[in-house]
């Protein structure tokens, strides 16, 4: 091989060893590619999961520790549960307290991202779905993108990002979609291919979305032992194709019960396995205010306040993240701004009426609008 | 009281999107006016439909009005609750019969936006919420239908982001970018249904509202609209029995079908 050949493909090497789709990395003006190559990064995913404790040793730990060893700045972030349903919250709380910056958010949907540019604990976005769906377009995150406070790094579609997470479970390079073919989507998303089909004689275009591998996961479960096995009832969403894509996974939990209580755990529900988990976290009101299934329904009033008024200036939002987070030390003070016993006692009432686990109940509350904020949260 | 004034357009809306819902079929329903639609439809003429939420919820019980796509009503005692990847891989492997999906905008093609307003990505006028399921549901279901309010903001010539390939550049294109099933058979807005003309897969007029003519859809619409052979049918009015059942049984705090302010 002639020398100059063996130079240039050195030099390419040395750029970067992913072959990113060049007209995305040039709509979304990325000048340095290999911010992208940790998502992808299957080789140093696989030493951090053979690195990891094997052993079934006790993992409990507290928020702050966990928070403090497991989420380091710049890491890629995937939002777990679905966008209020049993999503992590208060950890996510934590991070920002911590003052965690740089991080990169995937997640389908990830709407959770919105509220952690403001702080500088996300930078980047691989951008699904952000918004609180007929309460409102998030002005907050349309904000941060206008004024350059958030890079975004890819678009994806929901189905997109739950492959890509799919395909690391499944133990597979990646897979092929007929998802967000012919779309400006794949204008905008350096990761994701149109192919040939390589079984087909006619013409047949498929995406090729790689396996994706994101830095770290916190999983808000129901119970987990002090291993790590954690139970999830209701929607499991992607949380089982991240639980074991992740480089480092820490499990948040209402309660922590017996190993055995999930081995003979009759109940409908699936069990993440403990060999995932670096970290344990006992957490009751972890996805407050979000919806807990079986335990709490999410704080309607709290969304609407947060879409509405909080979502509506910056000084708005520094005044509501003030309050509600950024003063509150735990999860247990903001259960207490809600309304304490009281609040526990109405959102449980009415997620357990919701799962028809309790008799129908009125559901019906008084909406938080900008000129009638009542101060209930239930 | 509440049931003597007249439907608003969203009622209306629900119930025009509800009449597209066959008995018996499996619905994919996305978030807001096609969750209104899908349970009215179940509580009229339609009982034995099933249910299918990206969240994961499957053939829920029936109950009060979910709050989201994620709240514990979409999936109250499913026998099964899918993962998010397996519930999409259902449309592609064709046991959905049609999905319902919004948009910010759709041009004459059925292409639709939901990702940013303006020319400029990396500095939009405004950034909207982004794909979510849309894509996923439009590139792979086989049969589509598009719902929202009808401005000349929302029914541009062109979209400023193609979130989701409708017919995309018209004829043939959206099967020779490898997309599945019929794309979107249909429009609804306020003023009418439209369907896309078989050759071009351009936007037509199908039926129009009692009492709008022709003139104000197409003021409302940034591009011509096709018209049909002959008359305009008009679009049958919700009958006070559905729009009685809409307020007392499927939306009753009118979380969906209540117009904003």
């Amino acid at each position: 091989m002639p020398k100059n050949v063996i130079i240039i493909k050195e030099t390419i090497m040395s750029i970067s060893k992913y072959r990113y789709n060049q007209e995305a990395i040039k709509n979304l003006k990325i000048k340095d590619t290999s911010i992208l190559d940790s998502l992808i990064d299957f080789e140093s995913a696989r030493k951090a999961h053979l690195e990891k404790e094997h052993s079934k040793v006790d993992k409990r730990m507290s928020l702050k520790e966990a928070v403090a060893e497991y989420v380091h700045d710049g890491d890629v972030l995937t939002d777990t549960g679905f966008a209020y349903v049993r999503t992590p919250h208060q950890a996510y709380f934590e991070m920002v307290r911590q003052g965690k910056k740089g991080l990169h958010a995937i997640g389908a949907p990830n709407t959770n991202q919105s509220f952690m540019i403001n702080f500088g604990t996300v930078a980047y976005s691989h951008n699904s779905y952000v918004g609180a769906e007929m309460r409102g377009t998030d002005r907050n995150y349309s904000r941060s993108v206008k004024e350059g406070k958030v890079a975004i790094l890819s678009e994806w579609s929901h189905g997109g990002v739950a492959l890509g997470l799919k395909a690391a479970q499944l133990g597979a390079p990646g897979l092929l979609s007929k998802q967000m073919l012919g779309s400006d989507i794949m204008k905008y998303n350096p990761y994701i291919r149109t192919i040939q089909n390589p079984m087909r004689n006619d013409p047949d275009p498929v995406a090729f979305i790689p396996a994706l591998y994101p830095d770290i996961a916190i999983i808000h479960v129901q119970a987990a032992d002090k291993f790590g096995n954690a139970y999830i009832y209701g929607p499991v969403v992607n949380d089982t194709a991240i639980a074991a894509a992740s480089k480092r996974l820490i499990i948040t939990a209402e309660e922590i019960v017996p190993e055995d209580t999930l081995r003979y755990n009759g109940k409908k529900g699936v069990t993440l396995p403990f060999i995932y988990a670096d970290a344990v976290v006992e957490l009751p009101f972890g996805a407050a205010p979000g919806n807990m299934p079986g335990h709490y329904y999410w704080s309607r009033q709290w969304w609407e306040k947060l879409m509405r008024y909080a979502c509506k200036n910056e000084q708005n939002f520094t005044e509501f993240f003030d309050e509600w987070v950024m003063n509150a030390k735990d999860q247990f003070e903001f259960v207490e701004k809600l309304g304490g016993a009281k609040w526990i006692t109405e959102a449980r009432r009415q997620t357990k009426a919701a799962e028809n686990d309790n008799e129908d109940i009125d559901f019906s509350y008084q909406e938080y609008t900008l000129d009638n904020d009542s101060g209930i949260y239930y | 009281m509440k049931n003597e004034t007249p439907a608003n357009p969203l009622e209306t809306l629900a119930y025009i999107i509800s009449q597209q819902i066959k008995d018996h079929s499996v619905v994919y329903v996305g978030t807001g006016l096609p969750m209104v639609a899908a349970i009215l439809a179940r509580k009229t003429h339609a009982p034995s439909i099933t249910m299918v939420y990206e969240s994961g919820g499957q053939d829920p019980i029936s109950g009060d009005m979910p709050w989201s796509v994620g709240c514990p009503l979409t999936w109250r005692k499913s026998a099964v609750l899918m993962e998010m990847a397996y519930s999409f891989g259902q449309a592609y492997n064709g046991y959905i019969d049609i999905a319902f999906l919004g948009f910010a905008q759709v041009d004459m093609y059925g292409n639709v936006n939901t990702h940013m307003i303006g020319d400029d990505f990396l500095k939009p006028k405004a950034r909207l919420t982004g794909s979510g399921g849309n894509n996923d549901l439009s590139s792979l279901t086989e049969n589509m239908v598009l719902v929202g309010l009808q401005t000349p903001e929302r029914f541009p010539e062109k979209v400023d982001f193609i979130t989701s390939v409708g017919h995309l550049k018209g004829g043939n294109s959206r099967k020779e970018a490898g997309l599945l099933g019929k794309g979107p058979v249909s429009v609804i807005s306020q003023w009418g249904i439209y369907d896309f003309e078989p050759e071009t897969k351009r936007m037509r007029v199908k039926s129009l509202t009692p009492g709008i003519p022709l003139e104000i859809a197409q003021q409302t619409t940034g591009f011509e609209l096709l018209k049909p052979e002959g008359d305009i049918p008009e679009t049958s009015l919700i009958t006070p029995e559905a729009l009685e059942i809409l307020r007392t049984d499927v939306d009753p705090h009118g979380v969906f079908t209540t117009m904003p302010t």
